[in-house]
């Protein structure tokens, strides 16, 4: 379970979040929604404690981020797939994450398998396709088999079938107990994937709310922008 | 902590750059050797009047600035080659995390160090053979301990400065720049300096510094003691400056 409680982040005059609350449940797919600039990325990161909070805390399990042993093995997240060292070798990317939380090497080969990237396990990261980056970054989310999963904009950039592919992983997790936070700016990829969603515009929250109850009346899309209309940046 | 030591060990050697560095290291002493043995190929075909003006066959005396560099160079990138995204991500214990980053460029830098040193002193030793000084470089274990020892010091302080300017400027460019001119700017300009601004500036530049530790200059401006302390505060500023950069700025 991922708490956050009065979370706000000031850099100098600008706030890019505000006062944010709200709670992600294990079990299901929690979307993170917004318009760009609305905090979703600066909360992620406070919540995996890359950036400091100005006010407020988030939780994973009832403890800071920093505060957990071995973090992989309780939190998985992806940011931002090109954040990695592009001459490093597939394995290699994945080995050095698995040692930094005492995981056995052969976790990294099995994942790479599963993830379809076995076959380019020698292949420096540059040499992969930008698909193939995010499936190399769901694999070291998923390395030390954590309850809590974090994916930041995890289809841009995917073909059709790699959409499908994170769409399925997500919902599998999910349907497994842990709990899948998701954030996105796709309505109509979120509607087919989330199960509840977190609405926030402008670092506020503007809802949190069942995905059933926000499309009773319409689609997601509508409800959405009926919401953050004039939220924007 | 055994695991972050563990991470940073195989991030360092599954990437090419500091095998270039280490396959550099190797070219200098060849390149070493090979000036030690010039050196005393032309002392024997000259007449004992010339032999009598020879500089010594120490190759280690070419070999250490660039060593240093290298060594800063490796440092730097074991400060700034990884997304701090990741880096974090998986190690989010930001001290303990520097301690790992600390530890393994420390014992690299002073591994490197000594085996350059060991080989370029050795080398230089074997290749003067019996001949009588200026051309052979010591008389005993004793003359050359001290010189080695400062420049292992020195190189394993440039490895730390590296490191923590790395750590600051989260650039592996704009670190090489300020290293280089550290190392080689600075002392460049200093002699230039009016007297008596020229001789003190000169005594705290690193490539100066290594021979006032080892104390092996007539009356230098500091003592082996004092000198050391000075080599020694080179890391510890610049790590200063990249432990505060790294405890408390956002990844």
């Amino acid at each position: 379970m991922i708490e956050v409680r009065n979370l706000t982040k000031r850099y100098g005059g600008t706030t890019a979040v505000d006062d944010l609350s709200f709670t992600v449940r294990p079990g299901r797919v929690t979307g993170f929604l917004g318009p760009n600039g609305a905090g979703k990325s600066t909360t992620m990161r406070m919540i995996l404690g890359l950036d400091r909070p100005t006010g407020g805390e988030a939780l994973v399990g009832g403890k800071r981020y920093a505060d957990l042993g071995q973090p992989l093995r309780h939190v998985g997240a992806l940011l931002d797939p090109a954040a990695v060292h592009h001459g490093r070798k597939a394995l290699d990317h994945l080995r050095w994450i698995a040692a930094s939380n005492g995981i056995p090497r052969r976790r990294a080969v099995e994942l790479l398998e599963q993830v379809g990237l076995g076959g380019v396990r020698h292949k420096r990261i540059r040499a992969l396709s930008l698909g193939m980056k995010q499936r190399l970054g769901v694999a070291a989310a998923l390395l030390g088999d954590p309850r809590v999963l974090m994916f930041d904009e995890p289809v841009n950039g995917l073909d059709p079938e790699g959409v499908r592919w994170i769409r399925d992983l997500m919902r599998s997790l999910a349907n497994e107990g842990r709990t899948v936070f998701v954030s996105s700016h796709l309505m109509s990829e979120m509607a087919l994937t989330a199960d509840h969603v977190v609405i926030v515009a402008r670092g506020q929250l503007v809802k949190e709310t069942p995905m059933e109850a926000l499309t009773r009346n319409g689609s997601l899309e509508d409800a959405y922008l009926e919401l953050t209309s004039g939220r924007g940046l | 902590m055994k695991n972050a030591l563990a991470a940073e060990w195989l991030k360092l050697r599954t990437v090419r750059a500091p095998h270039g560095i280490v396959l550099a290291i190797g070219l200098i002493l060849l390149f070493g050797a090979s000036i030690s043995f010039l050196i005393v190929r032309d002392y024997d075909t000259s007449p004992a009047a010339e032999q009598a003006k020879f500089a010594s066959a120490d190759s280690s005396v070419v070999i250490t600035p660039v060593v240093q560099f290298l060594v800063a160079a490796l440092g730097a990138l074991v400060a700034t080659s990884d997304p701090r995204l990741t880096a974090l991500t998986a190690v989010p214990d930001r001290k303990r995390l520097l301690v790992a980053k600390t530890a393994l460029v420390a014992a690299t830098s002073a591994v490197l160090g000594a085996a350059a040193l060991a080989v370029s002193t050795g080398v230089s030793w074997w290749i003067a053979g019996d001949r009588p000084p200026p051309i052979a470089p010591w008389e005993g274990l004793g003359d050359v301990l001290p010189w080695a020892g400062a420049a292992v010091l020195s190189i394993l302080v440039t490895g730390l400065t590296g490191l923590g300017i790395g750590l600051a400027v989260r650039s592996t460019a704009v670190t090489v720049v300020v290293v280089g001119v550290l190392l080689w700017g600075l002392p460049a300009i200093t002699p230039m300096l009016p007297d008596p601004w020229n001789v003190d500036a000169s005594a705290v530049m690193v490539p100066y510094l290594v021979w006032e530790v080892a104390g092996v200059v007539e009356d230098a401006p500091l003592a082996p003691l004092a000198a050391t302390a000075v080599l020694v505060l080179y890391a510890l500023v610049t790590m200063g400056a990249g432990t505060a950069t790294l405890l408390r700025r956002d990844a």
